[in-house]
């Protein structure tokens, strides 16, 4: 029997009204700006790319001097961006103008896959089409290339796209982002949005919107990665971390980076 | 195998033995660890052994407050400060077995004692 059109309309009217209820993306960002302006208004809008950086001068003037601190990875992500592979072909070639200015993009909504697309699933996608190994998300190569490849993005502003088809992924970052979690029962929200500027064990908390224009950080050898610094997070909070590149962190790192939309990348900063 | 299971009971009945007789940790140890309370990490505190920290997520403890509170209300904020403030920032330390009964006496006892 075939389907009545009625019923047909009502299905699709149940979809509509899915998506309807869910909040504009932003709204949701003119929200979290309005808030964190009332909290912090001495905070002029380019600082919120310092992070917490924005609220300790110390911190700034040792960023400073360590202004070189990235190289090291940044050599390694380079050479590993430009490796030829078994077929000739390199990362690089993979992405347009080299990789200059792409990580402003990312994440974005992959509408045949319909999931999150980061810039480490693009930079294996790239990697699978020319049959070479895989990269562990939080591995050290795959962060040192992403280390390198949004060097190429600094001083550019992130621009984050969420269509229709990709906001119940925004949705699902929100309601992460705010949702409280672990034996310490804190959600991101209340130390980067209610406590942003804040200190908690004596650092300054950073606000949530900049915090994804302003990573990987580099302490030491190590890289952190937006979705290491918030697997270490959950940890501390006595929460079980979500994998790296799982769906939950990618939704998450999906909604943090909107908010951090019009902020100019600012990568690898030293912390200590 | 006698002789295994023999050396094993032996190492058991030691760390037993040595977990019997650890000191309980203090009140002052119990505000500062990270795996305990924790609480130096959003609050200063009026004791001078205290390590100096600008940590100011929650408010500075001083002891006429504290005991204006009393023990009884600082015993039931530690244990689950949400049932008084659902907004609350702190975590449910007796709730979600983050300290222990006597863990949180032990934590009221120092902060009724505050200068």
């Amino acid at each position: 029997m075939r389907c009545p059109e009625a019923i047909r309309a009502a299905l699709a009217a149940c979809a509509l009204a899915g998506t309807a209820a869910l909040a504009a993306p932003a709204d949701v960002k003119g929200e979290v700006d309005a808030r964190l302006h009332a909290e912090l208004p001495s905070l002029e809008t380019r600082d919120y790319a310092l992070g917490s950086a924005a609220f300790d001068e110390d911190l700034r003037a040792r960023e400073a001097a360590h202004a070189d601190a990235a190289k090291p990875v940044l050599a390694k992500g380079a050479a590993l961006w430009k490796r030829r592979f078994k077929d000739g072909h390199t990362l690089a070639a993979c992405f347009p103008n080299g990789g200059r200015r792409i990580a402003v993009a990312y994440p974005q909504y992959h509408p045949r896959l319909k999931l999150v697309f980061t810039l480490e699933m693009a930079i294996n996608q790239c990697l699978k089409a020319h049959h070479e190994a895989l990269l562990d998300y939080d591995g050290a190569d795959m962060a040192a290339i992403t280390a390198y490849v949004r060097s190429l993005s600094n001083g550019y502003r992130v621009a984050v796209r969420v269509p229709a088809r990709a906001q119940a992924h925004f949705e699902n970052g929100r309601r992460m982002y705010f949702s409280r979690l672990g034996q310490r029962n804190f959600a991101c929200a209340s130390c980067h949005i209610v406590a942003a500027g804040k200190r908690y064990a004596d650092v300054p908390l950073s606000p949530a919107v900049g915090q994804a224009a302003r990573w990987p950080f580099v302490r030491g050898d190590e890289v952190l990665t937006l979705q290491a610094q918030i697997r270490a997070c959950l940890e501390r909070m006595g929460a079980a971390p979500f994998p790296a590149g799982s769906g939950e962190l990618n939704d998450l790192e999906y909604f943090l980076t909107y908010l951090s939309n019009g902020l100019p990348i600012r990568a690898n900063a030293w912390r200590p | 195998m006698r002789g295994a299971t023999l050396a094993v009971a032996v190492l058991l009945s030691f760390a037993v033995a040595a977990a019997a007789g650890a000191e309980p940790l203090a009140g002052a140890q119990l505000f500062v660890r990270p795996d305990k309370g924790n609480c130096a990490a959003c609050h200063q505190v009026s004791d001078p052994a205290a390590p100096k920290t600008r940590s100011d997520v929650g408010p500075r403890l001083e002891g006429a407050r504290m005991r204006a509170i009393g023990r009884d209300r600082l015993r039931a904020l530690l244990t689950d400060p949400m049932a008084n403030n659902p907004d609350t920032l702190m975590p449910p330390f007796g709730r979600h077995r983050i300290l222990d009964a006597s863990e949180i006496d032990r934590v009221v006892d120092y902060l009724d004692a505050l200068p």
